[in-house]
């Protein structure tokens, strides 16, 4: 069965490869990279934690956009090209095909994701002779968190438009990362009913401090599989239920 | 024997936001026996590719019950199905090859084997030596040939193929024709929905015609097409029929220098009779047949109530 699945990844990431705006993105991305020592905040003694902050922002923003261009419009355009049809009228399960579109979304991520750490990591190295092994740890958290994204994305696919994906992903961002400023803090009662993505910010720890510990990267694992599950099967449901 | 297509009382209706309801497919049932080519006709709105799309899980059906092979058409018993969409669209950054290798993957099939098959399976859809070429270079009609390529990719013992002959010139059409003809006497069953009163005429055994959603007739193409008492005859030999066929002819013709007319099946003898004394050349005699399209033409017309066997 996940062969099946795998089948539909592949041509994701063979289509993503194709894509125009994924390569400038990525380009830009890492023009941007190299660019960051030079930035007139250099040289108040801080200049690798904030190297590190910008990269990581950096590397946020430019998958974000690399993502929502993957997640947004493959499901809905596949069903108006009707390319859909050669592919559900097999022995392929709808969930199928939605776990291999989330697949191969996150899979062209993981390899943006670390393309932009690698560029900014070559950059760090040369720039300050640090290797800043510490970005890896704040990558897989962006990785983990777009992953949760992009399953948001492609779970609203399933019943909307590329315009209406675009926005309930950011407004999906914009609320999972609102807790602190609409519960105040963990006293809230509410604090540990509310859907959060809180746990993947880590830049603080990455960028100014030591990093994290491998259990706090269990736990980050741990919450990206629950996301995930939740939110591809919602959008196996939703899909279930649509004609196409 | 399990049929290949059952299906039986399908019903499809759709609610607008509105609350309004459009019911696509009214009361839908039909059979398509193993080996077998059966034609779905129909006007556009008939309901014909709602039907396909509920057979194939693209659609949940309002009601009804369908089975491929015996089996509940879920994608377990689509294994052994292939679908030609109408106008099928490709990844145009693919070549064929990687087109092909995708739906075999799909289909449960190994790369290798895929791979191994793909030049017989272009050779045989007209496409030889196409496997490097980038789809974003196929012709609407060389996709079309792709499009069968993949339905047929893992030797379906069930076939749906939706308007198989668009974008196909006059020498493709015929290859499609032979093509299914093939497939059929190598044990594939076909559901054959086509515009092409032609191409329906000449590959399928039995035809279902639908109108506003229902069956207007169904049966075998000769059932249909035959008028019932009535025979065709063509003869040469003058420039007016002899007087003596004025009251006996009917549907009258000329055609090539031959006369073409209708006569009853109990004046058979006494027409040849009168031809021959007046020297005249007796070209044919056969069982009068509609033309599909007047047959067609007549049904959705407003006489497509009636359900024909």
């Amino acid at each position: 069965m996940i062969g099946r699945s795998l089948a539909i990844a592949g041509s994701i990431i063979a289509d993503a490869v194709r894509r125009k705006v994924v390569w400038v993105v990525i380009v830009f991305a890492a023009v941007m990279a190299i660019a960051i020592p030079s930035l007139p905040s250099y040289g108040v003694g801080v200049i690798e934690a904030v190297f590190r902050e910008v990269a990581l922002a950096l590397i946020y923003v430019a998958s974000l956009v690399v993502m929502l261009s993957l997640a947004a419009n493959r499901i809905p355009s596949e069903v108006e090209r009707r390319t859909l049809y050669t592919v559900l009228s097999r022995d392929v399960r709808r969930w199928e095909y939605i776990l291999g579109t989330w697949l191969g979304v996150f899979a062209v991520m993981g390899g943006v994701i670390a393309a932009f750490c690698l560029t900014s990591q070559i950059v760090g190295l040369v720039a300050y002779g640090d290797p800043m092994w510490r970005l890896w740890e704040g990558a897989l958290s962006i990785l983990l968190e777009t992953g949760v994204i992009a399953a948001f994305a492609v779970a609203v696919s399933t019943v909307a438009g590329p315009v209406i994906v675009v926005v309930a992903s950011l407004g999906f961002v914009f609320v999972t990362h609102a807790r602190t400023g609409l519960l105040g803090g963990p006293d809230n009662t509410l604090w540990n009913f509310y859907p959060s993505l809180d746990t993947f910010n880590i830049i603080n720890p990455v960028a100014h401090g030591t990093g994290v510990d491998v259990a706090y990267l269990l736990l980050m694992v741990g919450v990206f599989i629950a996301w995930v599950s939740v939110l591809l099967l919602a959008g196996s449901t939703l899909f279930e239920k649509r004609d196409v | 024997m399990e049929r290949a297509i059952d299906i039986s009382g399908a019903r499809k209706t759709y609610k607008a936001f509105s609350g309004a309801t459009h019911e696509a497919v009214a009361d839908v049932s039909l059979a398509v026996e193993r080996g077998t080519i059966h034609g779905l006709l129909g006007p556009n709105g008939a309901g014909k590719t709602t039907t396909l799309k509920m057979l194939l899980g693209l659609a949940t059906p309002t009601d009804g019950t369908f089975q491929i092979n015996g089996q509940k058409a879920s994608a377990t018993a689509r294994a052994h199905l292939g679908f030609l969409p109408e106008q099928p669209y490709f990844s145009p950054q693919l070549t064929a090859t990687q087109a092909l290798v995708l739906y075999g993957r799909l289909s449960g099939q190994s790369k290798r084997d895929t791979v191994a098959r793909i030049p017989e399976l272009l050779e045989r859809v007209g496409l030889a030596g196409r496997e490097r070429m980038t789809l974003a270079k196929f012709s609407r009609g060389m996709l079309q040939r792709l499009g069968v390529a993949q339905a047929i990719l893992s030797n379906p013992s069930v076939a749906v193929l939706d308007e198989p002959a668009s974008g196909l010139d006059p020498m493709g059409q015929r290859d499609m024709r032979n093509l299914m003809l093939e497939l059929r006497d190598s044990g594939t069953s076909i559901l054959l929905s086509s515009h092409q009163l032609s191409e329906i005429e000449t590959v399928c055994d039995e035809v279902t015609i639908l109108n506003s959603g229902r069956v207007a007739a169904r049966g075998h193409i000769d059932d249909l097409l035959n008028v019932e008492g009535r025979t065709s005859v063509r003869a040469s030999g003058g420039e007016e029929l002899p007087a003596a066929l004025s009251d006996l002819v009917g549907d009258i013709a000329v055609s090539g220098g031959a006369w073409v007319f209708s006569i009853a099946d109990a004046d058979i003898r006494k027409v040849v009779d009168v031809l021959d004394d007046e020297k005249w050349r007796l070209l044919s005699v056969a069982p009068m047949r509609d033309s599909l399209e007047d047959y067609f033409a007549r049904l959705v017309g407003g006489e497509g109530t009636e359900v024909a066997s």
